[in-house]
Protein backbone atom coordinates (compact mmCIF):
# COMPACT_ATOMS: atom_id res chain seq x y z
CA UNK A 1 0.00 0.00 0.00
CA UNK A 2 1.56 3.34 -1.10
CA UNK A 3 2.03 6.23 1.36
CA UNK A 4 -0.77 8.61 0.06
CA UNK A 5 -3.20 5.29 1.00
CA UNK A 6 -2.15 4.87 3.89
CA UNK A 7 -2.55 8.26 4.66
CA UNK A 8 -5.46 8.41 3.86
CA UNK A 9 -6.61 5.78 6.03
CA UNK A 10 -4.89 7.67 8.66
CA UNK A 11 -7.15 10.95 7.72
CA UNK A 12 -10.14 8.41 7.64
CA UNK A 13 -9.62 7.02 11.31
CA UNK A 14 -8.79 10.98 12.38
CA UNK A 15 -12.26 12.19 10.91
CA UNK A 16 -14.41 9.27 12.07
CA UNK A 17 -12.73 9.45 15.57
CA UNK A 18 -13.42 13.14 15.74
CA UNK A 19 -17.42 12.76 14.49
CA UNK A 20 -18.08 9.99 17.45
CA UNK A 21 -16.27 11.72 20.09
CA UNK A 22 -18.42 15.26 18.97
CA UNK A 23 -21.79 13.25 18.85
CA UNK A 24 -20.99 11.50 22.60
CA UNK A 25 -19.80 15.29 24.14
CA UNK A 26 -23.33 16.58 22.19
CA UNK A 27 -25.21 14.05 23.60
CA UNK A 28 -23.53 14.32 27.28
CA UNK A 29 -23.53 18.05 27.36
CA UNK A 30 -27.24 18.51 25.97
CA UNK A 31 -28.69 18.33 29.32
CA UNK A 32 -31.06 15.90 28.44
CA UNK A 33 -29.33 13.58 30.19
CA UNK A 34 -30.15 12.99 34.26
CA UNK A 35 -26.07 11.69 34.67
CA UNK A 36 -23.95 13.14 36.80
CA UNK A 37 -20.46 14.31 35.92
CA UNK A 38 -19.27 11.03 36.79
CA UNK A 39 -21.27 8.54 35.12
CA UNK A 40 -21.70 11.03 31.96
CA UNK A 41 -17.75 11.08 31.88
CA UNK A 42 -17.69 6.99 31.69
CA UNK A 43 -20.56 6.93 28.93
CA UNK A 44 -18.40 9.47 26.68
CA UNK A 45 -15.10 7.43 27.32
CA UNK A 46 -16.68 4.15 26.44
CA UNK A 47 -18.12 5.68 23.30
CA UNK A 48 -15.24 6.94 22.10
CA UNK A 49 -13.27 4.15 22.47
CA UNK A 50 -13.78 2.13 20.06
CA UNK A 51 -12.79 5.14 17.97
CA UNK A 52 -9.81 5.81 19.54
CA UNK A 53 -8.73 1.87 18.96
CA UNK A 54 -9.48 2.52 15.13
CA UNK A 55 -7.47 5.41 15.02
CA UNK A 56 -4.58 3.59 16.96
CA UNK A 57 -4.75 0.62 14.64
CA UNK A 58 -4.90 2.75 11.62
CA UNK A 59 -1.64 4.71 12.51
CA UNK A 60 -0.12 1.07 12.81
CA UNK A 61 -0.64 -0.09 9.96
CA UNK A 62 0.30 3.46 8.39
CA UNK A 63 3.50 2.84 10.39
CA UNK A 64 4.35 -0.94 9.11
CA UNK A 65 3.59 0.09 5.60
CA UNK A 66 6.90 2.14 6.00
CA UNK A 67 8.74 -0.54 7.34
CA UNK A 68 12.39 -0.80 6.19
CA UNK A 69 14.02 -3.06 8.29
CA UNK A 70 17.80 -2.92 9.16
CA UNK A 71 19.14 0.85 8.53
CA UNK A 72 22.59 2.26 9.29
CA UNK A 73 24.09 6.18 8.79
CA UNK A 74 28.21 5.65 9.17
CA UNK A 75 28.85 4.54 12.64
CA UNK A 76 25.25 4.58 14.02
CA UNK A 77 22.02 2.17 13.30
CA UNK A 78 18.74 2.98 13.99
CA UNK A 79 17.51 1.54 17.18
CA UNK A 80 13.90 2.68 16.72
CA UNK A 81 11.61 4.37 13.82
CA UNK A 82 10.22 7.88 14.23
CA UNK A 83 6.98 6.50 15.03
CA UNK A 84 8.08 4.22 17.54
CA UNK A 85 10.10 6.73 19.54
CA UNK A 86 6.72 9.46 19.25
CA UNK A 87 4.58 6.42 20.23
CA UNK A 88 6.65 5.47 22.83
CA UNK A 89 6.48 8.55 24.32
CA UNK A 90 2.34 8.77 23.90
CA UNK A 91 2.66 6.08 25.71
CA UNK A 92 4.56 7.99 28.99
CA UNK A 93 2.15 10.61 28.64
CA UNK A 94 -0.84 8.23 28.92
CA UNK A 95 1.05 6.20 32.44
CA UNK A 96 1.79 9.80 33.51
CA UNK A 97 -2.11 10.30 33.40
CA UNK A 98 -3.09 7.36 34.32
CA UNK A 99 -0.82 5.95 36.61
CA UNK A 100 -1.12 8.63 39.69
CA UNK A 101 -4.63 9.13 39.07
CA UNK A 102 -5.38 5.24 39.53
CA UNK A 103 -3.47 5.01 42.39
CA UNK A 104 -5.35 8.02 44.03
CA UNK A 105 -8.64 6.04 43.25
CA UNK A 106 -7.48 3.43 45.00
CA UNK A 107 -6.03 4.55 47.95
CA UNK A 108 -8.41 7.47 48.42
CA UNK A 109 -10.59 4.33 49.02
CA UNK A 110 -9.10 2.77 51.03
CA UNK A 111 -8.24 5.55 53.89
CA UNK A 112 -11.32 7.48 52.99
CA UNK A 113 -9.34 10.42 52.04
CA UNK A 114 -10.97 12.85 49.73
CA UNK A 115 -9.47 16.24 47.80
CA UNK A 116 -11.10 19.30 47.63
CA UNK A 117 -11.07 18.44 43.73
CA UNK A 118 -14.15 16.53 42.66
CA UNK A 119 -13.93 12.69 42.33
CA UNK A 120 -14.99 13.14 38.64
CA UNK A 121 -12.09 14.82 37.67
CA UNK A 122 -9.73 12.66 38.76
CA UNK A 123 -11.50 9.96 37.23
CA UNK A 124 -11.76 12.15 33.62
CA UNK A 125 -7.61 12.27 33.95
CA UNK A 126 -7.68 8.76 34.30
CA UNK A 127 -10.00 8.22 31.65
CA UNK A 128 -7.85 10.58 29.83
CA UNK A 129 -4.53 8.62 30.25
CA UNK A 130 -6.24 5.42 29.69
CA UNK A 131 -7.69 6.54 26.68
CA UNK A 132 -3.61 7.19 25.32
CA UNK A 133 -2.59 4.20 26.70
CA UNK A 134 -5.42 1.98 24.94
CA UNK A 135 -4.51 3.81 21.43
CA UNK A 136 -0.72 3.11 21.85
CA UNK A 137 -1.36 -0.54 22.74
CA UNK A 138 -3.48 -0.71 19.15
CA UNK A 139 -0.79 1.42 17.19
CA UNK A 140 1.83 -1.14 18.48
CA UNK A 141 -0.52 -4.00 18.15
CA UNK A 142 -1.06 -2.96 14.48
CA UNK A 143 2.35 -2.37 14.04
CA UNK A 144 3.59 -5.49 15.06
CA UNK A 145 1.47 -7.52 13.68
CA UNK A 146 1.25 -6.00 10.38
CA UNK A 147 4.78 -5.14 10.00
CA UNK A 148 6.04 -9.03 11.21
CA UNK A 149 9.12 -7.02 13.36
CA UNK A 150 9.07 -10.10 16.22
CA UNK A 151 12.67 -8.49 17.69
CA UNK A 152 11.74 -8.05 20.93
CA UNK A 153 10.25 -11.39 21.20
CA UNK A 154 12.27 -14.54 21.63
CA UNK A 155 12.86 -16.64 18.46
CA UNK A 156 10.07 -19.54 18.50
CA UNK A 157 12.13 -22.17 20.21
CA UNK A 158 14.37 -20.39 21.33
CA UNK A 159 13.01 -19.22 24.77
CA UNK A 160 15.72 -21.51 27.20
CA UNK A 161 18.56 -20.00 25.25
CA UNK A 162 17.09 -16.56 25.77
CA UNK A 163 16.23 -17.01 29.60
CA UNK A 164 19.86 -18.95 30.16
CA UNK A 165 21.43 -15.33 28.69
CA UNK A 166 18.50 -13.79 31.26
CA UNK A 167 20.15 -15.55 34.13
CA UNK A 168 23.23 -14.56 33.01
CA UNK A 169 22.19 -10.71 33.10
CA UNK A 170 20.88 -10.59 36.58
CA UNK A 171 22.53 -10.68 40.12
CA UNK A 172 24.44 -14.17 40.07
CA UNK A 173 22.71 -15.60 42.72
CA UNK A 174 19.20 -14.55 41.56
CA UNK A 175 20.79 -16.44 38.05
CA UNK A 176 21.99 -19.31 39.36
CA UNK A 177 18.40 -20.13 41.35
CA UNK A 178 16.67 -19.47 38.15
CA UNK A 179 19.16 -21.69 36.22
CA UNK A 180 18.49 -24.36 38.96
CA UNK A 181 14.67 -24.07 39.04
CA UNK A 182 14.34 -23.72 34.92
CA UNK A 183 16.93 -26.68 34.11
CA UNK A 184 18.97 -24.02 32.33
CA UNK A 185 22.18 -24.37 30.68
CA UNK A 186 24.66 -21.77 31.90
CA UNK A 187 28.08 -22.98 29.94
CA UNK A 188 27.41 -21.83 26.84
CA UNK A 189 27.03 -18.18 27.10
CA UNK A 190 24.24 -17.11 24.52
CA UNK A 191 25.13 -13.72 22.53
CA UNK A 192 22.43 -10.98 22.43
CA UNK A 193 21.67 -9.65 19.40
CA UNK A 194 20.01 -6.86 18.72
CA UNK A 195 18.60 -6.21 22.63
CA UNK A 196 19.27 -7.82 25.85
CA UNK A 197 18.22 -11.09 27.08
CA UNK A 198 16.54 -9.33 29.80
CA UNK A 199 14.62 -6.96 27.62
CA UNK A 200 13.60 -9.88 25.68
CA UNK A 201 13.00 -12.50 28.15
CA UNK A 202 12.05 -10.60 30.87
CA UNK A 203 10.93 -6.90 30.07
CA UNK A 204 9.25 -7.09 27.02
CA UNK A 205 7.05 -10.40 28.18
CA UNK A 206 5.64 -9.01 31.29
CA UNK A 207 5.09 -5.10 29.68
CA UNK A 208 2.63 -6.99 27.44
CA UNK A 209 1.24 -8.84 30.42
CA UNK A 210 0.79 -6.36 32.67
CA UNK A 211 -1.16 -3.71 29.44
CA UNK A 212 -3.45 -6.88 28.70
CA UNK A 213 -4.59 -7.25 31.77
CA UNK A 214 -4.88 -3.60 32.55
CA UNK A 215 -6.72 -3.64 29.49
CA UNK A 216 -9.14 -6.56 29.49
CA UNK A 217 -9.66 -5.49 33.11
CA UNK A 218 -10.36 -1.63 33.05
CA UNK A 219 -12.55 -2.37 29.53
CA UNK A 220 -14.75 -4.57 31.95
CA UNK A 221 -14.59 -2.13 34.60
CA UNK A 222 -15.98 1.09 32.39
CA UNK A 223 -18.10 -0.87 30.51
CA UNK A 224 -20.54 -2.23 33.47
CA UNK A 225 -22.77 0.80 32.87
CA UNK A 226 -23.67 0.09 29.65
CA UNK A 227 -23.87 -3.76 29.95
CA UNK A 228 -24.67 -5.93 32.57
CA UNK A 229 -21.65 -7.65 33.61
CA UNK A 230 -22.09 -10.26 36.45
CA UNK A 231 -20.91 -9.04 40.14
CA UNK A 232 -18.18 -12.03 40.21
CA UNK A 233 -16.66 -11.30 37.16
CA UNK A 234 -16.83 -7.02 38.40
CA UNK A 235 -15.15 -8.10 41.66
CA UNK A 236 -12.13 -10.02 40.04
CA UNK A 237 -11.97 -7.27 37.03
CA UNK A 238 -11.71 -4.88 40.10
CA UNK A 239 -8.85 -6.68 41.84
CA UNK A 240 -6.71 -7.96 38.96
CA UNK A 241 -7.15 -4.11 37.39
CA UNK A 242 -5.47 -2.49 40.93
CA UNK A 243 -2.64 -5.73 40.50
CA UNK A 244 -1.72 -4.28 36.96
CA UNK A 245 -2.11 -1.19 38.09
CA UNK A 246 0.75 -2.50 41.32
CA UNK A 247 2.77 -4.65 38.35
CA UNK A 248 2.97 -1.69 35.90
CA UNK A 249 4.26 0.86 38.71
CA UNK A 250 6.78 -2.06 39.16
CA UNK A 251 7.48 -1.77 35.82
CA UNK A 252 7.73 1.87 35.31
CA UNK A 253 10.23 1.94 38.23
CA UNK A 254 12.42 -0.93 37.16
CA UNK A 255 12.16 0.38 33.50
CA UNK A 256 13.52 3.83 34.60
CA UNK A 257 16.05 2.20 36.61
CA UNK A 258 17.52 -0.20 33.75
CA UNK A 259 17.86 2.49 31.34
CA UNK A 260 18.69 5.52 33.48
CA UNK A 261 21.87 3.08 34.24
CA UNK A 262 21.88 1.99 29.75
CA UNK A 263 22.30 6.04 28.58
CA UNK A 264 22.23 5.35 25.01
CA UNK A 265 19.18 3.65 25.57
CA UNK A 266 17.69 6.97 26.85
CA UNK A 267 19.00 8.54 24.41
CA UNK A 268 18.13 6.38 21.43
CA UNK A 269 14.56 6.62 22.58
CA UNK A 270 14.32 10.48 21.44
CA UNK A 271 16.77 9.89 18.30
CA UNK A 272 16.10 7.13 17.36
CA UNK A 273 19.68 5.82 16.70
CA UNK A 274 22.60 4.72 18.52
CA UNK A 275 26.21 4.59 17.95
CA UNK A 276 27.55 0.65 17.10
CA UNK A 277 29.84 1.38 20.02
CA UNK A 278 27.83 2.64 22.63
CA UNK A 279 25.40 -0.45 21.70
CA UNK A 280 28.23 -3.32 21.82
CA UNK A 281 29.82 -2.41 24.96
CA UNK A 282 26.82 -2.46 26.48
CA UNK A 283 25.62 -5.77 25.26
CA UNK A 284 29.44 -6.37 26.39
CA UNK A 285 28.85 -5.61 29.86
CA UNK A 286 25.44 -6.30 30.79
CA UNK A 287 26.27 -10.13 30.33
CA UNK A 288 28.57 -11.75 32.64
CA UNK A 289 30.68 -15.33 31.49
CA UNK A 290 28.92 -18.76 32.49
CA UNK A 291 30.26 -20.55 35.16
CA UNK A 292 33.22 -22.02 33.40
CA UNK A 293 33.81 -19.40 31.33
CA UNK A 294 37.03 -17.54 31.68
CA UNK A 295 36.55 -15.02 28.41
CA UNK A 296 34.12 -11.94 29.89
CA UNK A 297 33.79 -9.86 26.02
CA UNK A 298 31.74 -10.79 23.14
CA UNK A 299 34.12 -11.90 20.04
CA UNK A 300 35.75 -8.74 18.45
CA UNK A 301 34.96 -9.78 14.95
CA UNK A 302 31.03 -9.83 15.05
CA UNK A 303 29.78 -5.98 14.80
CA UNK A 304 27.27 -6.63 11.79
CA UNK A 305 25.56 -9.62 13.71
CA UNK A 306 25.80 -7.61 17.50
CA UNK A 307 24.12 -4.51 16.57
CA UNK A 308 22.17 -4.57 13.85
CA UNK A 309 19.54 -1.67 13.16
CA UNK A 310 16.31 -1.88 14.14
CA UNK A 311 12.41 -0.32 13.33
CA UNK A 312 10.43 -1.73 15.81
CA UNK B 1 5.19 7.07 49.81
CA UNK B 2 2.95 5.16 48.06
CA UNK B 3 4.54 1.80 49.33
CA UNK B 4 4.41 3.76 53.00
CA UNK B 5 1.05 4.02 52.52
CA UNK B 6 0.41 0.27 50.88
CA UNK B 7 2.30 -1.01 54.14
CA UNK B 8 0.75 0.68 56.78
CA UNK B 9 -2.66 0.71 55.64
CA UNK B 10 -2.24 -3.65 55.50
CA UNK B 11 -2.57 -3.04 59.11
CA UNK B 12 -5.17 -0.09 59.41
CA UNK B 13 -7.31 0.13 56.79
CA UNK B 14 -10.52 -0.32 57.69
CA UNK B 15 -11.84 -1.87 53.97
CA UNK B 16 -8.84 -4.09 54.11
CA UNK B 17 -9.70 -5.39 57.39
CA UNK B 18 -13.00 -5.75 56.56
CA UNK B 19 -12.09 -8.01 53.06
CA UNK B 20 -9.83 -9.85 54.89
CA UNK B 21 -6.04 -11.52 55.10
CA UNK B 22 -5.81 -11.89 51.42
CA UNK B 23 -6.31 -8.20 50.89
CA UNK B 24 -3.95 -7.00 53.65
CA UNK B 25 -1.51 -9.55 52.43
CA UNK B 26 -1.89 -7.93 48.94
CA UNK B 27 -1.38 -4.34 50.36
CA UNK B 28 1.69 -5.12 52.29
CA UNK B 29 3.21 -7.12 49.26
CA UNK B 30 2.39 -4.80 46.77
CA UNK B 31 4.19 -2.20 48.89
CA UNK B 32 7.34 -3.96 49.89
CA UNK B 33 7.32 -4.57 46.20
CA UNK B 34 7.37 -1.05 45.50
CA UNK B 35 9.82 -0.22 48.05
CA UNK B 36 12.37 -2.75 46.84
CA UNK B 37 11.95 -1.09 42.96
CA UNK B 38 11.52 2.53 44.01
CA UNK B 39 15.09 1.59 46.74
CA UNK B 40 16.81 -0.01 43.54
CA UNK B 41 16.20 3.21 40.70
CA UNK B 42 17.03 5.52 43.89
CA UNK B 43 20.28 3.28 44.05
CA UNK B 44 21.12 3.63 40.67
CA UNK B 45 20.16 7.02 40.40
CA UNK B 46 23.01 7.73 42.60
CA UNK B 47 25.54 5.77 41.64
CA UNK B 48 25.23 7.65 38.10
CA UNK B 49 25.30 11.05 40.06
CA UNK B 50 28.36 9.72 42.09
CA UNK B 51 30.68 7.89 39.19
CA UNK B 52 30.35 9.65 35.88
CA UNK B 53 29.73 7.29 32.75
CA UNK B 54 28.34 4.70 34.93
CA UNK B 55 25.31 5.13 32.79
CA UNK B 56 27.22 3.67 30.18
CA UNK B 57 27.53 6.35 27.70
Amino acid sequence: MGTAARSVLVLAGLAILVAGAYVSFAQAGSGAQPWDPELSDNFVFMRVLPFVLGLGAVVGLFRAGGWKGTVRRGEEIRRFSLGTVIGHWIAAVGFLLALPTGLWQYLGGILDVHLDLPLYLIYRLHYIGAAIILFSVANFAAYWWSSGDRSLWPPRGEWRRHLAGFALEVPAPLGARLAAWLRLDLDTRPQAQRFTFYETAFSFPTWTFALALITVTGLLKAMRYIYPIPGPVLYWASTLHVAAMVLLTLKVLDHLRYTLARWPLMVAMTRGWISEGALRRMLDTTSRPGPRQAEPTLPAGTPAGVARGSER
Amino acid sequence: MIAYLFITNAFVAKTAIKEGLPAQAALLLGGALIAVFAVALAWQSLQILRVPGASGG
